[in-house]
């Protein structure tokens, strides 16, 4: 009855925008996943997650259509490109900002953010630019309406690094390693755990992720730096739903965050609010978690 | 199999990816923002002949004039201001007005309403321009055209804010997005549509554009849905799912976005084999570059019909010729596109009005040549452009129809009227018929 004022559209009408918004949620949960190994392993919320990757999709299409470089070794350099920046970041500023509040380190990654973004208006200012995968063709139909191959690749490197990683870090040293770390640092550098280089390699493997979101974004959404950039908000909110804790709820809350905005989009009374979803979907997420929990007052106490 | 993490085989990775980066970003930086055609294409082999066109070097103190344009993150109008600019070379380097040099002292601005303000204060206090030729802005209008009137500058502009259109002392040789949507709804309309649906930046003054074409839809007969979506778009699938979906196969969708948007929305709908799903694709005058034909396939050939304010940038005519050639020459970094070939025109405009003027070029006497302009021809508008006195200026109203075709934009349809049922343009043609002199009657 709440959803009488609304012209709803038919199932089968819905049914495309139910592959769209899987596509986008399985990039979404790429990079809500690199953000939370990243979180548990250093304590740092990369805010500039979409920024890398719409910097490396900016080169990659510099390279493809200025430098004439194949295009495979473009979109590798693209991904090279997320490692390779995070990396350095990591190596530059993890120590010195070790010790903080999450707040500052968090922060500060909004720094590298800007910086990045103020690059990339610099160097490619905002002509219409595009950047079409070779796997951007038909793969099957859903409804009237075809879904590519870069679609379906989203959604199944969605699912591949969200369980990859789960058994990564169940199954070898490194990802013990990682998970002593998101326990206790300090616990954990008293034992013996490397942590400078744990922490270097969690830096790498989620600017790797960045890179690779950054490509398929470009691709599923456009090339477009701004767009890119704070696409990383539904990844956050994902990694929020999930406390920045589980994989599997990233995961899952990525694919809700992707579906419900797509699913919202036919509705033309609401569809200019789908872009509120990741932030109500959280807010929810995060008000059912904590139903539990007790406020307490400082003074109040009996 | 376990990981072994040596901490000397990260810093190699590291070090290697380090320099693939920097090798990037360097590859980034050299390659620069080539991605139109550059002030390439068909150019003449004589130097190009502008104003006096008598081919001597103009000296002595300079004529200056200002421009302001909107340059920031996401919109960056000023290669506008530098088409005005490199025409003005040209004429510097044909005699200029009466051996004097002319000057264009180009301010930029980031959509505040106070930076704007002062810098059409200090255009015309500080750097005493005789007039403003070349104002590119979002919002500039809305800030300055009280200024304006108070300080009696006739502006030429190309703008967006309803002001530029819509008030005695600015005039632009654009007609913004109200009346280009206007155009490309009723392309649409002719293409065979039903029902069209609109689709636009859901930003301020939206309300301002949709009253036009919603009017002209109506007039026709025809259904019409209006709606507008945030940008940057993020889920441009969704977003051309929705639009095809609700116009339907016998509708038509029609977009005013900005190039980079319009075109993830087309892309999208190309991607998933929907672009021929409706009876035709409209977008105003921004979508009207070689880019977006060079990003679509042929699924949009002569299906994305596209409203052209200007010519297009190959076209054979001698104005066409003079703009690849001015280009070329003085600001060969700046692409051929609609936004330079406003500021070719601009310049042109500005200056047949000084040449016009009988003594000394000052700020009264340029500022009432400007507005003695009428019937001033080019072959890059359809039809002749005018100032003249008038509580309100839309003096280009007459638009072509461009499509995609084989990478390119061509004609699709000569110039026709943007039709009057918008009030606007009635209002404008009501004008235009008590002074026919106006445009040449």
């Amino acid at each position: 009855m709440i959803l009488g004022f609304l012209d709803l559209p038919s199932w089968e009408q819905f049914q495309p925008f139910l592959a769209t918004g899987l596509a986008l949620g399985g990039v979404y949960a790429l990079s809500g996943v690199g953000m939370v190994v990243l979180y548990q392993t250093t304590g740092v919320l990369n805010l500039a997650f979409g920024a890398i990757g719409a910097m490396g999709a900016l080169i990659a299409w510099e390279l493809v259509n200025n430098a004439g470089v194949p295009e495979g070794f473009a979109y590798l350099a693209c991904v090279l490109f997320g490692g390779a920046v995070t990396l350095l970041y990591g190596i530059v500023f993890g120590g010195p900002l070790a010790g903080r509040d999450p707040l500052v380190k968090a922060t500060a990654t909004l720094g590298l953010l800007l910086i990045l973004l103020g690059a990339m208006s610099w160097i490619w200012s905002d002509k219409a630019r595009s950047l079409t995968l070779p796997t951007s063709t038909p793969a099957f139909d859903v409804g009237q309406v075809t879904v590519n191959w870069t679609q379906v690749i989203a959604l199944g490197l969605g699912v591949a690094v969200t369980f990859g990683t789960l058994a990564f870090l169940r199954f070898t040293n490194l990802g013990t390693a990682m998970r002593a770390l998101a326990n206790d640092r300090e616990i954990a550098a008293t034992l013996g755990v490397p942590v400078r280089r744990v922490e270097a390699q969690a830096w790498l493997v989620s600017g790797l992720l960045s890179g690779a979101a950054g490509l398929l974004l470009s691709n599923l959404v456009g090339l477009d730096a701004a767009t890119l950039t704070f696409l990383v908000i539904s990844s956050l909110s994902a990694a929020l739903i999930a406390r920045l804790r589980s994989l599997p709820v990233t995961f899952f809350a990525a694919l809700v965050v992707g579906v419900v905005t797509a699913l919202i989009t036919p509705i033309f009374e609401i569809s200019e609010y789908r872009q509120m979803t990741p932030f109500v979907l959280a807010v929810i997420a995060l008000l059912w978690l904590s139903r539990r929990r007790q406020v307490t007052i400082p003074g109040t106490a009996g | 199999m376990r990981m072994n993490p040596g901490w000397k085989g990260v810093r190699r990775v590291g070090l290697l990816l380090a320099t693939a980066a920097a090798l990037s970003i360097l590859v980034a930086a050299c390659g620069g923002d080539d991605d139109d055609d550059g002030g390439g294409g068909d150019v003449s082999a004589e130097a190009p002949k502008c104003g006096a066109g008598n081919g001597q070097k103009a000296s002595g103190p300079p004529i200056n004039f200002g421009a302001i344009n909107t340059k920031q993150p996401g919109t960056d109008f000023s290669e506008g201001g530098r088409a005005v600019k490199a025409y003005f070379d040209c004429v510097n380097d044909n005699g200029g007005i009466n051996g004097r040099p002319v000057e264009l002292v180009l301010e930029t601005e980031q959509t505040d309403p106070g930076q704007i303000a002062n810098a059409a204060t200090k255009l015309a206090q500080s750097d005493e321009v005789v007039g403003f030729a070349g104002n590119f802005s979002i919002i500039e209008g809305a800030v300055n055209h009280t200024f304006y009137e108070e300080n009696g500058f006739n502006v030429l502009c190309a703008g967006i804010a309803p002001e530029a259109y819509s008030t005695p002392n600015m005039a632009c040789v654009n007609m913004g997005p109200r009346y280009s949507s206007d155009g490309a709804v009723q392309a649409v309309i002719r293409a065979g549509a039903e029902k069209i649906v609109f689709d636009q930046s859901n930003v301020p003054g939206t309300d301002y554009i949709e009253a036009g074409v919603r009017a002209v839809a109506e007039a026709e007969g025809v259904e019409f849905q209006g709606n507008a979506d945030n940008v940057p778009i993020q889920d441009a699938n969704s977003v051309a799912l929705k639009l095809v979906q609700a116009a339907g196969e016998n509708g038509g969708v029609v977009l005013n976005f900005t190039p980079p948007e319009a075109l993830k929305i087309l892309q999208a709908a190309q991607q998933q084999g929907i672009a021929q799903q409706v009876k035709a694709w409209g977008c105003s005058t921004p979508c009207n570059t070689d880019f977006v034909a060079e990003a679509l396939d042929q699924s949009f050939d002569d299906v994305l019909l596209v409203n052209a304010e200007l010519n297009v940038t190959d076209a054979d005519d001698e104005d066409s010729q003079l703009y690849r050639d001015v280009m070329a020459k003085y600001a060969p970094d700046d692409p051929l596109g609609s936004f330079t070939q406003m500021g070719f025109v601009i310049g042109q405009i500005a200056t047949e009005a000084m040449l016009n003027i009988d003594g000394e070029v000052t700020k009264e006497s340029y500022n009432e040549a400007v507005q003695n302009i009428k019937n001033f021809r080019t072959g890059i508008l359809c039809a002749p452009w005018y100032f003249g006195e008038a509580p309100l200026h839309i003096p280009n109203n007459i638009d072509w129809t461009t499509t995609p075709q084989g990478g390119t934009m061509v004609i699709k349809e000569d110039c026709f009227e943007i039709s009057d049922a918008d009030p606007d343009i009635a209002q404008v043609r009501q004008i235009e018929a008590q002074d026919p002199s106006l445009i040449g009657g």
